[in-house]
């Protein structure tokens, strides 16, 4: 075998490995089980898409269209091979008896079958034929090839810069459009609260409509297409809750709760590079103030005060809306008593600081039962009206976080351009110098503290109208780290960023909600896998991918302008204007 | 009366007395050098002009008020700005911004302003941006506002901090070591912008030196300092001659140093 056949082989075997390794983990969640009859299209697909994003970064192999063909072969037949293999052994246990869910406990006969396309019952019997595993290497083989052909098609036509390309360019930013019309033309499934399989496709299916709705605002040219997509997809995203049943749009909800909540923790951690443990405690500061507002008969010390003051303690005091800017208060004011006692930590010390924070503040709602009904939390939180219209339901709850999702990404935008936007990145950057440049190190923290705390604040409170019901527990030290991941999954220091993580990390489990245990394990393999690969995020902000950027960029050895400066600009115009 | 007026400034590290009673005072619209061997105490004395350390003992008077006590950003408020002698630039930001950054202190918009997006804050934002293009025209980067300030030769990083200093609108600059690390037609072009800060910006220049060639051609006045302590002031020909400053550089051993003078 020549050098790059020898090359394609190494290569072939190690995207295969990988290919492989992926797949059992699918299927030692429960994937294939859940997918049924489509277990092994899919499986193959995704093998298929990941084969094309590793393929087509491989540029020393490309050129050689043979080798290229070839590593995908090489890697589809051995990830087939291994697969059937493992799954083979599977379904031999199986056959004989061995009770292997005691281990792998989602390795059950249904899981197999689905990969097998036979009755699990075929397994227990262990009457299985060579076609099921023949199947699973052809399969697999094929996602090789159809990747090699999906790559040497991308270069070919880039290679050739045909006229027509460039209305081609259009094509991506329909998809957001086109994924929408799925969700529509897969119509509405009658009741489908998490097991059925339809509207799981739903679910993600809209999910993807609106991370590519995301992609799509952000590749479009600048000009009058621009403003009539965005106008577009605005559009449909205010339409997408109107699609929706009612657990698809609890979830989507959710997922911008966290949005809203993820944009807060983004100006502390993403633009102030301020590290924050316990963002939580703002979050849950909002929820209580509102449910003592919303619900003052769940809390002990409450009633008894209504009553000394001759007060109706049945119903809420004040609104949802009148209840808005107190919460933003109080939450502010909890960012700044959180900011002042850590303004001189840094880095470590700050999140040490922060993790305690947030964990006092659970604690207290734990134990000051006399205040919040402690672990028996507060109950029958009101929703918010409209003119005696509720808006407790999933679809106008979704609304309202799209809404406050909205509302804030504006104005986290448009602090990212400003003055005090500026300090902060200065402040990130390098806390002496910024100092030394004449930033107000204190007045700067204390606003990052008090304006992510704020947008916590303002999240918890349609959280808790959300969940009508609060408890300490809904507050722990994952709601911190599921906020600050998806921070970092998105692009830390980029706003659309925040949306794409929060539907990745808090959106994705709801579509696997089979296997929702693996949740926290997923995550930790995908930041890890993340921080490796793509160490700026899904969409990072432009200057975080700077700071990243390889030093390769830097062109700090070539001739300075200095070399040629003039002796005097003559009519500088700044010369006359100073003094 | 001197615009900077330093008085007996003390500034002491565990045991090691960094700088001892250090007397220094720089005359308006002048270039004032101030050299010495290495770990001569130089850096340090900057650092406590510009409010980075408190000095133990002393006083320090900027334009006739009290410097002493107040934080780095309020001495840049009272018109005092500087450089670094390993170049500190915010690197990942623009040119344009890392400009904007040192503008800080002279912009008034407030975050409520930043987001309505009040006429005042528009304004405030277009004139700081032309400003700051007009800084980058006066040190010569014009047309290299969006780069990224990590990404620019040597050279043109040592600008951008001048460039930076000068957007707080400055009466002082303290320049460390501008001309460090520079090739013999950097160092030329350095001399030129210095001399242009000083006449055409009527700007008042303290600067640390390494370079013979800059300190002598343009300081109206040197001050020597030798292991904190300052051994010789006065006139660059006046210096150039002290026995006292020729023992310090060939005494500490730094033949370099005593060639550079000769």
């Amino acid at each position: 075998m020549n050098r790059i056949g020898m090359l394609a082989a190494r290569h072939g075997l190690r995207t295969g490995a990988l290919a492989f390794v992926l797949l059992t983990y699918l299927t030692l969640i429960g994937l294939p089980g859940r997918l049924a009859d489509l277990a092994m299209p899919v499986l193959a697909g995704v093998v298929a898409i990941f084969f094309w994003l590793v393929l087509r970064r491989s540029p020393q192999l490309g050129g050689i269209y043979g080798s290229l063909g070839g590593t995908a072969l090489w890697a589809g037949l051995l990830a087939g091979g291994f697969y059937a293999v493992l799954t083979a052994f599977f379904v031999g246990l199986l056959a004989n008896g061995v009770r292997v869910q005691l281990v792998f406990d989602k390795i059950v006969p249904q899981n197999l079958a689905a990969l097998y396309a036979v009755m699990p019952g075929v397994l227990l019997s262990g009457e299985l034929s060579p076609v099921g595993w023949l199947r699973q290497v052809g399969l697999l083989g094929l996602a090789g090839v159809v990747a090699a052909l999906l790559v040497a098609g991308e270069r070919r036509l880039r290679r050739r810069q045909l006229p027509s390309l460039a209305a081609l360019r259009w094509l991506p930013l329909l998809l957001p459009f086109v994924l929408l019309a799925a969700v529509i033309g897969l119509g509405s499934p009658a009741v489908t609260f998490g097991g059925n399989n339809q509207g799981t496709i739903r679910l993600l299916l809209a999910m993807l409509a609106v991370g590519s709705g995301i992609f799509a605002a952000r590749a479009a040219r600048p000009g009058g297409g621009r403003r009539v997509l965005w106008a577009l997809l605005a559009a449909a995203l205010v339409g997408l809750p109107f699609l929706l049943d009612q657990f698809q749009n609890s979830v989507m909800g959710i997922v911008f709760i966290f949005v809203m909540m993820g944009l807060g923790l983004n100006i502390v951690v993403g633009f102030a590079g301020l590290l924050d443990l316990g963002y939580v405690a703002f979050f849950s500061i909002g929820a209580y103030v509102y449910a003592f507002l919303a619900a003052p008969f769940s809390s002990p010390w409450l009633i008894a005060q209504l009553q000394g003051w001759g007060l109706p303690v049945s119903g809420p005091l004040v609104s949802f809306w009148l209840a808005l800017p107190l919460t933003m208060v109080v939450a502010g004011l909890g960012g700044v008593l959180l900011g002042v006692p850590v303004l001189r930590l840094r880095g470590d010390y700050l999140a040490i600081v922060t993790l305690g924070f947030g964990e006092i503040i659970r604690l207290f709602m734990l134990n000051l039962s006399e205040l919040t009904n402690g672990p028996r939390g507060l109950l029958n939180i009101a929703p918010p009206t409209v003119g005696g219209y509720s808006l407790g339901n999933p679809r106008d709850i979704f609304l309202l976080a799209l809404a406050g999702a909205a509302l804030i990404a504006l104005v986290a935008n448009r602090m990212d351009g400003s003055r005090l936007g500026r300090a902060w990145v200065a402040m990130r950057e390098d806390e002496d110098v910024a100092q030394a440049t004449g930033i107000h190190l204190v007045y700067t923290k204390l606003m990052a503290f008090a304006i992510g705390a704020l947008f916590a604040g303002l999240a918890g409170q349609l959280y808790a109208a959300r969940q009508t019901n609060i408890f300490p527990e809904n507050f722990s030290l994952f709601v911190s780290i599921d906020a600050l991941s998806l921070v970092i999954v998105g692009g830390m220091g980029s706003i659309p960023g925040v949306v794409l993580g929060a539907l990745a990390l808090k959106g994705l489990p709801e579509v696997l909600r089979g296997v929702d245990e693996y949740r926290i394990i997923t995550f930790a393999a995908l930041l890890v896998i993340m921080m490796i690969v793509r160490p700026q995020g899904i969409l990072p902000s432009l200057r975080r991918g700077r700071e990243l950027q390889e030093q390769g960029g830097s062109r700090a050895d070539q001739p300075s302008v200095l070399e040629a400066l003039p002796d005097s600009a003559g009519e500088s115009s700044l010369a006359k204007k100073e003094r | 009366m001197a615009l900077l007026e330093a008085r007996r400034v003390t500034k002491v590290f565990g045991g090691l007395v960094a700088v001892s009673a250090v007397d220094l005072s720089v005359g308006e619209r002048t270039v004032a050098s101030l050299i010495g061997p290495n770990g001569a105490g130089k850096t340090t004395f900057f650092n406590c002009l510009t409010g980075l350390y408190r000095p133990e003992e002393g006083e320090i008077r900027f334009n006739g008020q009290p410097m002493i006590g107040l934080r780095p950003d309020q001495i840049v408020a009272a018109g005092m700005a500087r450089t670094y002698q390993n170049i500190r630039l915010f690197g990942s930001m623009t040119v344009l911004e890392n400009i904007l950054v040192g503008q800080h202190v002279r912009l008034r918009s407030t975050p409520l302003g930043a987001i309505f997006q009040t006429p005042f804050t528009r304004r405030e934002e277009e004139q700081a941006e032309r400003r700051a293009r007009e800084l980058l025209a006066f040190v010569g980067l014009s047309g290299k506002g969006d780069l990224t300030a990590r990404n620019l030769p040597y050279g043109d990083q040592r600008l951008l901090e001048v460039a930076r200093a000068l957007g707080s609108s400055p009466r002082m600059l303290l320049l460390d070591e501008p001309a460090a690390g520079m090739n013999p037609r950097e160092t030329d072009g350095m001399l030129r912008l210095i001399r242009r800060l000083r006449d055409e910006l009527e700007m008042t220049i303290l600067l640390i030196e390494h370079d013979m060639k800059v300190v002598m051609s343009i300081s109206d006045q040197v001050t020597v300092l030798d292991y904190g302590k300052k051994i010789a002031e006065g006139q660059p020909a006046a210096v150039r001659s002290d026995p006292l400053v020729i023992e310090a550089y060939l005494g500490s051993g730094m033949l370099e140093g005593h060639s550079k003078l000769a």
